[in-house]
């Protein structure tokens, strides 16, 4: 069994130094790796990244992110990206990082993501090049995570975890008005989870959703983002999974 | 009437701040409810609540307005959820 924390949207900067600190100090007893789902600070620079980076820094367990819009705001996501991993986060972007959790190989893939919507409510790749570029955009997102889920399996991964900051699933979203789902996540992504396979998508973005959804497929869906949440991390019980047929076999 | 006077108008130009301004809160709600405005939400501390409450009464000014914003708990959780 291994135990995934998780949380997106922090909106860290100065001014909030250490406010997240204490409570990551007690992951080493309730989790094996920490995982942030994106919209790490307010406007994506790096003054506001080594906010971040001093919370997560030599924390006994690892920690995986991905970013979020916010982290983009000021064109900075390359040096955002830098300082996150100058203090040992591994942020990942259409690719993939697998893990050895006391024996347990836990692979890990993630994208920020973008919107697009719903599977019958959604964009698509027609009309002005802005809106076929926002469309292409999702896709090239969602193929890449597809993509880096592969590898993990062909690497022998035991668990494999979907780590987004939009949302794949219009689940999770409840209570976000309907309008602005599009511009939350897309299907594509839980397209691409349910095809290339995974035990758990984690996301964030949706700071007035819900924590529960599943994709199409059945696979579990949470919105870790911290308003959803209301703490500083939610954690997560999971036990590698034996597919036998069509059955489900648990072993964990 | 003006579009100073039309409270859609007015509830955009709030989120347009919110968004814009250094706190870059796009995580409320503004919403119309009746005769006036809602803004509601969970923010990240105290500091950000009262800077959207702020800002707020200045955009809205001459609308009445209420508030339902929170501030997320930064402690850890009490319990985890099973998914085997």
């Amino acid at each position: 069994m291994i135990r995934v924390a998780a949380v997106g949207d922090i909106h860290l900067g100065p001014g909030s130094e250490g406010l997240l600190r204490p409570a990551f100090e007690t992951l080493e007893g309730c989790a094996d790796l920490l995982l942030l789902a994106g919209d790490l600070t307010r406007h994506g620079t790096p003054q506001e990244a080594h906010v971040v980076a001093e919370e997560v820094a030599r924390l006994p367990v690892p920690v995986i992110a991905v970013l979020g819009n916010h982290d983009y705001q000021s064109d900075r996501q390359t040096a955002v990206t830098r300082v996150l991993a100058e203090a040992g986060v591994r942020v990942l972007e259409g690719d993939g990082v697998l893990l050895d959790v006391d024996g347990t190989r836990v692979g890990i893939a993630g994208t920020k993501g973008f919107g697009g919507g719903f599977a019958g409510r959604c964009g698509s790749e027609f009309g002005e090049p802005e809106m076929k570029s926002f469309i292409r955009y999702t896709r090239r997102c969602a193929d890449d995570l597809a993509g880096a889920l592969r590898e993990l399996a062909e690497a022998g991964s035991d668990l494999r975890i979907a780590l987004t900051h939009f949302s794949p699933v219009a689940d999770t979203l409840a209570g976000e008005p309907p309008e602005i789902y599009p511009f939350l996540g897309s299907y594509l992504l839980a397209e691409a989870v349910d095809e290339a396979g995974a035990d758990l998508a984690v996301h964030g973005h949706a700071h007035l959703g819900t924590e529960h959804g599943t994709t199409a497929g059945g696979v579990r869906v949470r919105n870790v983002a911290m308003p959803v949440i209301d703490r500083a991390f939610a954690v997560y019980h999971l036990g590698a999974r034996e597919p036998i047929g069509d059955e489900v076999l648990h072993r964990g | 009437m003006t579009s100073i006077d039309l409270i859609e108008y007015r509830i955009e130009h709030l989120r347009e701040r919110l968004a814009g301004e250094e706190i870059a809160e796009l995580g409320v709600r503004v919403e119309a409810r009746g005769a006036g405005v809602l803004i509601r939400g969970s923010v990240s501390s105290g500091e950000c609540r009262a800077e959207v409450l702020r800002i707020t009464e200045e955009e809205l000014a001459g609308i009445p307005w209420r508030e339902d914003v929170t501030v997320c708990c930064p402690g850890p959780p009490d319990r985890s959820e099973e998914l085997s």
